[in-house]
């Protein structure tokens, strides 16, 4: 997949902000209603934004660390997927509001864990963490900057891929969090699920 | 912190209190101040615990204890009316009275004896702060904890140690070991 820097960033951008405006509105919710899951085996509201969290936690850092070692390059460039990169990234998108179903790493499972309305404050600090990085990364070689993934030091994606990956993963969860939203309450949020032009 | 001065202002103020003042009871998880809102209250502790912490996107960094006996409020916003950056959180069930900055301000103006005390008060904050700041600055974990118990010798009675750990930005296990050596 091959698309110019600044329009990936401006497209994760985007995302980014329709998920914080997705987030926002949960806070009109109570706390009940933040803990409520539709089944046992699903995941709530704020187990979805933690589980979020828990990945920011190591990806924020690292993706910070390499971009402020990358080389400056054009935002105009060209921005070249890798092939395992392109994978996770594809693997984290949402078509139509369809997703793959996936199981998460145990060390990002947030079940169980007593969660509090504090989770979706955290979750905003971190998507406004995401927007700093991405307007850095618009001029960084997106191509040439790696990132470890969280599972092994051993892989290192390209960072855009890493942006792409990282960014639909929230979309994702995000969706599977609205979910939990009964249909009626913020009808606002309908709208933000309508299907964007995808890049690649 | 407790640990006030007995000044003839601290105990007009806490009469103050006993008489002028709204009793509001929170419940563990409640907050008296979120980060945003615009601090307007002087707070009490009649029983119970709060924290007042910093979120940041990894973490929640807990900057002062509110407990039986303390004065508590987001002080930064209550000075400068701009949003607070801090949430002031109850660990358990939480009673405290509450008093307005309009209040507070009739109250310190009423004499130059008590401006001049309330100015002393100010004083044993900003000195407080300042060794806040050496705390943090200080390396070993057992010097950081000597140093807080010197203050408030009661704290693991009224705070559970995982909030302690954080206050002292230590993990809590470190603190347990510090404890038991």
């Amino acid at each position: 997949m091959k698309v110019k820097q600044g329009i990936l960033i401006e497209e994760l951008l985007h995302i980014t902000d329709k998920a914080k405006a997705t987030a926002v509105s949960f806070k009109e919710l109570s706390e009940k209603e933040l803990n409520a899951k539709k089944d046992p085996a699903q995941w709530s509201i704020l187990e979805c934004l933690e589980h979020l969290n828990l990945y920011g936690d190591f990806y924020l850092p690292e993706m910070e660390k390499q971009l402020l070692r990358g080389e400056n390059i054009n935002k105009d460039a060209v921005f070249k997927s890798g092939i395992i990169g392109n994978y996770f990234a594809n693997l984290m998108k949402v078509d139509n509001g369809k997703m793959k179903k996936m199981k998460s790493p145990k060390d990002k499972d947030p079940a169980n864990s007593k969660l509090s309305v504090l989770v979706i404050d955290r979750f905003l600090k971190q998507a406004d963490k995401l927007k700093q990085l991405l307007n850095l990364g618009r001029t960084v070689d997106l191509s040439k900057t790696k990132v470890s993934i969280s599972l092994t030091k051993l892989i290192k994606l390209r960072l855009g891929d890493t942006f792409r990956f990282y960014v639909y993963h929230i979309e994702r969860h995000l969706l599977q969090a609205q979910k939990n939203v009964k249909p009626g309450q913020n009808e606002e949020q309908s709208r933000l699920h309508e299907p964007m032009r995808r890049i690649g | 912190m407790p640990g006030m001065l007995t000044s003839n202002f601290t105990q007009k103020l806490l009469l103050f209190f006993e008489t002028n003042a709204r009793k509001k009871v929170i419940q563990k998880g409640e907050f008296l101040t979120r980060e945003g809102d615009i601090e307007r209250n002087l707070y009490l502790v009649e029983s119970g615990a709060v924290r007042m912490f910093y979120l940041s996107e990894f973490d929640e960094h807990i900057i002062r204890f509110g407990y039986e006996g303390s004065l508590i409020n987001s002080l930064s916003s209550f000075i400068s009316e701009k949003p607070s950056e801090f949430f002031i959180e109850a660990i358990r069930k939480t009673t405290v009275k509450e008093i307005s900055k309009a209040d507070l301000v009739k109250l310190r103006n009423e004499s130059d004896e008590n401006l001049r005390q309330y100015i002393e008060l100010l004083e044993s904050l900003v000195t407080q702060q300042i060794d806040r700041e050496i705390d943090l600055l200080i390396t070993s974990p057992t010097q950081r904890l000597k140093r807080v118990l010197d203050r408030s010798p009661n704290l693991f009675q009224h705070i559970p140690l995982k909030y302690i750990a954080s206050y002292l930005r230590m993990k809590p296990e470190t603190l347990s070991r510090i404890r038991n050596s």
